[in-house]
């Protein structure tokens, strides 16, 4: 970072600096907490309530504006969610899967388009909440908890049969996959966020004008991309915990 | 791949600072916390609601198309009843025609041949009188030949000779 620092020094921009792990830290008790994440992700939320609440205010047999794009995004998780956990159990989830898919999606999308960083803050910098690592364990947890309970609920104890099938000599592969889960997911997510925003960061730095443009509409795709893989994920994990005793597994991505 | 380096330099510099890219904290648990809580309030303001208008709206639509369906099975069935109704008229009309037809043929036919047998019955009527009417002519030529031919003997020879 001090190197980058440096580099920004030599450049004559003013707009073009870079903060790497810097937080706005605020303390509650005797815990910290990452303010800027937070702070935008309290914005994503507002987003989502506020366009929900314009769908659903006026619903009409024929929809039209605000309620034809939630009704086609609804398709969309119910579509995905039902690939993946199957038509007779995906309803329950869909609440669930929905959820991270539009938050991620949204966190994404607000961390590429919304000048976050022209809005100063005492300390860090703001940007997408899922370019933070809590936030993205915090949701890979999450899942994994969601497939537990998902398999429990349905199997009982027989849940792990599943540790055994289709031979018992992949029980160790299997325990480590429920540590492998979250851990690929909450990475690849935050890896993917931090590494976009980064990179552009760094190509405004050297070339603020024009230059970047590409990256950022690469940028656009990957987010799209992530918050889909990380969504069509959960739902598969969740899908396979539920799934009967002749499964397969589901690839990584 | 670059921004590993500036990340192992980050997480050199920030050690002191408490802050850091892998800096764990209560911003974890939080996020969760209000991530479910985010999951609550959009499952009963947009999932739901929506949700429902969308099942609402399959149903209609359902019934709706099960409804036309049935009608245009129906209407087809009428269709196919009234051809054949109309098929079945058709016949009977050209049945009708087909009868009357004939009973008028048969009608002309006994007409003519009536006329026929009145003109020849007219015919031989007329022959008879004309016959009989000859007849008379002749007996009436014949008794006027004969006086004749007596006057014209009395005149050859005489009353005496006659008489």
């Amino acid at each position: 970072m001090e190197m980058l620092n440096s580099l920004s020094a030599f450049t004559s921009f003013p707009l073009a600096e870079l903060e790497v792990g810097q937080h706005l830290y605020w303390h509650i008790g005797n815990l910290k907490v990452h303010g800027q994440v937070f702070l935008t992700s309290w914005f994503v939320i507002g987003v989502l309530i506020i366009v929900s609440l314009l769908a659903t205010r006026n619903l009409q047999r024929v929809p039209s504006g605000t309620q034809n794009l939630m009704e086609y995004a609804l398709e969309f998780i119910r579509g995905l969610a039902k690939d993946q956990i199957g038509e007779k159990e995906y309803r329950p989830w869909v609440p669930f899967v929905g959820t991270l898919f539009l938050f991620i999606f949204v966190s994404n999308w607000s961390g590429a388009l919304v000048p976050w960083k022209l809005i100063e803050l005492p300390e860090g910098e703001l940007a997408a909440p899922t370019s933070d690592i809590n936030t993205t364990i915090a949701f890979a947890l999450l899942t994994s908890l969601a497939y537990f309970y998902a398999g429990f609920s349905k199997k009982g104890l027989g849940y792990f049969g599943n540790y055994v099938q289709p031979v018992p000599f992949m029980l160790p592969f299997k325990i480590i996959e429920d540590f492998t889960k979250p851990l690929s997911l909450s990475f690849r997510l935050f890896g993917n966020i931090l590494a976009d925003e980064l990179v552009v960061g760094v190509l405004v730095l050297l070339v603020p004008l024009f230059v970047p443009l590409p990256v950022m509409a690469l940028g656009l795709f990957t987010s799209a991309i992530q918050a889909l893989i990380f969504a069509t994920l959960a739902a598969a994990y969740i899908g396979e915990a539920m799934e009967d005793h002749h499964g397969e597994g589901h690839e990584e991505h | 791949m670059s921004y590993w380096t500036i990340l192992l330099a980050v997480e050199a510099a920030a050690e002191e600072g408490g802050g850091g890219l892998f800096d764990i904290d209560a911003t974890l648990p939080l996020m969760a916390v209000q991530f479910l809580i985010l999951v609550a309030i959009l499952n009963a303001i947009f999932y739901k609601p929506l949700g429902q208008a969308i099942d609402g709206r399959d149903s209609y639509i359902r019934t709706n198309l099960t409804d036309a369906r049935e009608r245009l099975a129906k209407a087809e069935h009428l269709a196919k009843q009234y051809e054949q109704e109309l098929a079945e008229t058709r016949r009977q009309s050209q049945a009708v025609i087909a009868a009357a037809q004939a009973d008028a043929q048969k009608i002309a036919a006994t007409k003519i041949a009536e006329a026929q047998q009145e003109a020849q019955a007219q015919r031989e009527q007329v022959q008879q009188e004309l016959d009989q009417q000859k007849q008379a002519a002749m007996q009436s030529l014949e008794q006027q030949v004969d006086a004749l031919s007596r006057q014209i003997l009395e005149k050859l020879l005489g009353s005496s000779a006659v008489g």
